[in-house]
């Protein structure tokens, strides 16, 4: 398949790149790995004018510890993340969703933490050939009044199927965005809008920096599950990320987020509020949140992915369950 | 832009939109490089940059400015295969064929980051490599006699 004709610019440093955006930032678009963006610019899903390559921006490639937090550059390797000590020790929820990314080949190198982030949401009927789109109206995605996955849908129903995305919403983490205005941060449910057709509350002319993660305290644990077709090289079918935090014996802390149902990844708050002040080690209780979660979750969820719907909502209540049950080993040693 | 191929200096004069399996196959007639899915799920484009496995399919030839890439031709001379390639001749693991450069590079790189992988590791390694033949026993068993210095022609990579 060949990419059409674009223009190519690759900034020396951070500055330039935002100078760039700032003139040019509606009709660009970023290349970090490209693992994702090539594929679409091959099925012309974006058809960009220029596309401003990242790979110079050597400062934003770093992992480092800051006022208590984790901050991780938006062009970090995922290799690096999945192999950082530091992650390992204090986020294993980040570090099992990163070596749930594609294959070795994919992570190694060209797959970056700020890309994987930046995933754009999917869907069976959307993310197809320009061939194979072409025999439909075009759908919501698509600048289009139609949804295949849905019927009389008046909103695109794609799903956010980043498997960073949903550990780093477990994890509550910040994104920092820059642009010529200057920085803003976001806490990771004000990243996503939630919106099918435009995932994320990124301005045009803005990047994504780095990501922090605030380091876990005492009692803390968390943990990343993911179904797919295939474990290498396959987005997930459902995914759920648990970060928990336990104290004499007794939830204190408990962040449940789904994957591969909404257009954002989903934070469960009213499925974990059942858990606070509860024995971590009440199985009934664990079995009523898992319950819970899969029935909010399956709310946000349609025929999207070509994987039977009623299949992929009861994994979530197997997904939540698991990594609930890890976390609080993770937590409780 | 400028950069190496299996060691030799390359320059070239090419539009953006060139991925770097079109210019290794077009451009340099590198042709053991293979393109099936052109979407980075199959693996058969894999080649080594700066040692590391990468999706040639997914990679703009520009963005490899100054690096050095390897490919399958980079890998062993004729009549002097690299261990890799002897050990996937005597063990037969190679049916049709089209999936072996990429499976060939991928191991590469495996093995330079991890000369002793278990069996898992071995699959976990060529985990983004299909194999439309399933002959991944025999794949799996050729790269385990390289790591154990099993194979006839052994002499470690």
């Amino acid at each position: 398949m060949i990419i059409p004709e674009f223009e190519y610019v690759a900034p020396g440093n951070l500055q330039e790149a935002l100078d760039c955006l700032a003139s040019h930032g509606v009709e660009a678009v970023l290349l970090a790995g490209g693992t994702d963006l090539l594929v679409r610019m091959k099925q012309r899903l974006v058809k960009p004018r220029l596309v401003v390559s990242l790979k110079n921006l050597e400062g934003l490639r770093d992992i480092k510890e800051e006022n208590g937090e984790i901050v991780i550059g938006a062009m970090t390797p995922l290799v690096e993340v999945l192999e950082s000590e530091r992650v390992g020790k204090h986020l294993p929820a980040l570090r099992q969703a990163m070596g749930k990314i594609g294959a070795p080949s994919i992570q190694h190198f060209r797959g970056t933490i700020g890309g994987n982030l930046c995933l754009n949401t999917r869907c069976l009927f959307y993310n197809q050939s320009q061939f194979w789109r072409s025999g439909r109206t075009p759908c919501h995605k698509d600048n289009g009044q139609t949804c295949y996955a849905e019927e009389n849908s008046d909103r695109c129903r794609s799903a956010n199927l980043s498997d960073g995305a949903c550990a780093l919403m477990a994890l509550s983490c910040e994104v920092v965005l820059a642009s010529c205005r200057g920085e803003r941060v976001l806490l990771v449910e004000e990243f996503f809008t939630g919106k099918g057709e435009s995932p994320f509350a990124i301005e045009p002319d803005e990047l994504v920096l780095e990501i922090r993660v605030p380091m876990p305290g005492e009692g803390a644990g968390s943990s990343f599950q993911k179904i797919s077709y295939r474990s290498a090289i396959d987005f997930a079918l459902v995914s759920a990320a648990v970060s928990v935090r336990v104290m004499d014996g007794q939830f204190e802390e408990v962040r449940i987020s789904v994957g591969g149902a909404g257009a954002a990844p989903l934070l469960l708050k009213e499925a974990a509020a059942t858990l606070y002040g509860k024995p971590f080690n009440d199985d009934e209780a664990i079995e009523a949140t898992s319950d819970l979660a899969k029935k909010h979750a399956s709310a946000f969820m349609v025929e999207n992915l070509g994987s039977c719907l009623e299949y992929r909502q009861k994994m979530i209540r197997i997904l939540v369950r698991r990594a609930l049950k890890e976390a609080i080993v993770v937590a409780t040693g | 832009m400028s950069f190496a191929v299996n060691g030799e200096e390359v320059e070239l004069y090419i539009s953006p939109n060139r991925t770097l399996l079109e210019v290794l196959r077009e451009e340099l007639e590198l042709t053991g490089t293979k393109e099936s899915c052109g979407e980075g799920v199959c693996g058969s484009c894999t080649v080594l940059c700066d040692g590391v496995p990468l999706r040639s399919c997914l990679t703009l030839a520009l963005e490899m400015e100054g690096r050095e890439i390897t490919t399958v031709e980079g890998l062993g001379e004729q009549g002097r295969p690299d261990p890799i390639q002897q050990s996937f001749i005597d063990h037969g693991a190679v049916q049709c064929g089209f999936c072996t450069p990429g499976m060939l590079m991928s191991v590469k790189g495996l093995l330079k980051r991890n000369p002793t992988p278990n069996e898992e590791e071995i699959r976990r390694g060529i985990s983004g490599n299909i194999c439309r033949c399933t002959g991944y026993a025999k794949i799996v068993e050729a790269v385990t006699a390289v790591t154990t210095g099993s194979g006839r022609n052994a002499t470690g990579s």
